[in-house]
């Protein structure tokens, strides 16, 4: 019995010493510009058949550049009708982008990290996501989607590994090609070694809109002291 | 399946697949309607910089884009009312730019990336004052500069 204890009592101060050596993700994250990805250790553990879009931060794809993804059928047929234009109308200019693009803008985020979950609270349009880290399971498929999703997480070392499904269909790239409902993301959050860099790469399924998987890498630089600005978009700027 | 396609409680087979593919329609559906976020590179050359040399008749300094109209004259003398967006008004800010920055009535010199239509639009890259004294919008390349968004 007092052995039993003794492994509980060893197996719970494992547990917590888990917890208590994931990083903290805490505070302000400015987007860093970089020429050459300063997490290319995080990029070269994505799967080797994944496309890697190149757009994120500054970045951005012409008119018909899909980053040498396949798209489906009906995807391509979707592009084909796409409208540049509607995107400047009033109705238009204030829809909020999902999280499979939202995460990528060139944009500041503040993350809050507790035991059982983490919020991302994003300038971009004001969005949140909450990512739980309680072990609970994703809702069924006919639960309601939204743009942020639904997200849990768990460490891997020192790696935050988060599973997000039901995000609303939204733009995947922003020269007309959108995800569908059915898109799945998985993300891979890492600091540097000096708690200065956050990395990021996420990486997508979503079989209606295109083959195989896709990819983005992201890079933040923590800035402390500083804060996201209300975006409160005002649709007036549209036509 | 999604929440398009669940919980109609259809029994027939036939049934089933025609929810199916209207709910996968449905997807589709939603997707384009909800396409694409204005992209810089489908509406700006990004490669070009065209000068234009005016007086501001309004601005604006809310998102997704602040605005700036100018009304100038092209090289026969001609009057153009030029539209003119900058990036996203929150990183401007860390920029220094304000609601303030520019006010109608003023001589203005602005430096910026064409529209691709053809248009009198362009996006903001330099705003150069009558006094010399200069904002900076979409910068050629943000790599170069780093740390300031």
């Amino acid at each position: 019995m007092r052995a039993l204890q003794t492994a509980v009592a060893t197996l719970a101060l494992a547990v917590c010493g888990a917890a208590v050596a994931a990083p903290s993700l805490d505070g302000f994250w400015t987007v860093k510009f970089e020429r050459k990805p300063s997490g290319q250790a995080l990029i070269d553990e994505l799967p080797k058949s994944a496309v890697l879009i190149n757009d994120t931060g500054a970045g951005e794809l012409a008119a018909g550049d899909f980053a040498g993804l396949k798209l489906k059928p009906a995807a391509i047929e979707q592009v084909k009708k796409y409208d540049y234009q509607q995107e400047l109308k009033r109705e238009n200019t204030c829809v909020p982008p999902s999280v499979v693009f939202y995460m990528q803008a060139p944009f500041p985020m503040e993350v809050y990290q507790g035991r059982d979950l983490i919020v991302f609270k994003m300038e971009y349009f004001d969005m949140y996501r909450v990512v739980f880290l309680d072990g609970r399971a994703h809702p069924p498929d006919g639960a309601p989607h939204s743009k942020s999703g639904f997200s849990t997480g768990r460490w891997d070392g020192d790696t935050l590994v988060v599973e997000t499904s039901h995000i609303e269909p939204g733009t995947f790239m922003n020269n007309g090609f959108s995800h569908s409902a059915h898109i799945k993301l998985n993300e891979r959050f890492r600091m540097s070694p000096d708690g200065k860099t956050l990395w990021l790469t996420q990486l997508y399924e979503d079989p209606e809109t295109f083959d195989g998987v896709a990819a983005r890498y992201m890079a933040w630089t923590r800035k402390p002291g500083e804060f996201v600005f209300p975006y409160e978009c005002d649709p007036s700027y549209g036509k | 399946m999604s929440a398009h396609g669940e919980g109609f409680g259809v029994r027939a087979a036939r049934g089933r697949r025609a929810i199916r593919i209207a709910a996968a329609a449905l997807a589709l559906g939603v997707a384009a309607s909800a396409a694409a976020h204005h992209s810089f590179a489908v509406h700006f050359v990004a490669d070009k910089v065209v000068t234009v040399k005016g007086t501001v008749t309004e601005f604006s300094f809310r998102n997704p884009h602040g605005l700036i109209t100018v009304d100038a004259k092209d090289a026969d003398g001609a009057q153009q009312h030029w539209r003119i967006e900058t990036n996203s008004p929150n990183i401007l800010r860390r920029r220094g730019w304000s609601e303030d920055s520019i006010k109608p009535g003023e001589q203005v010199t602005i430096e910026g990336y064409p529209a691709r239509d053809g248009s009198t639009s362009m996006r903001v890259y330099r705003v150069t004052f009558a006094d010399g004294h200069e904002l900076i919008g979409q910068r050629p390349d943000p790599a170069a500069t780093p740390g300031q968004d």
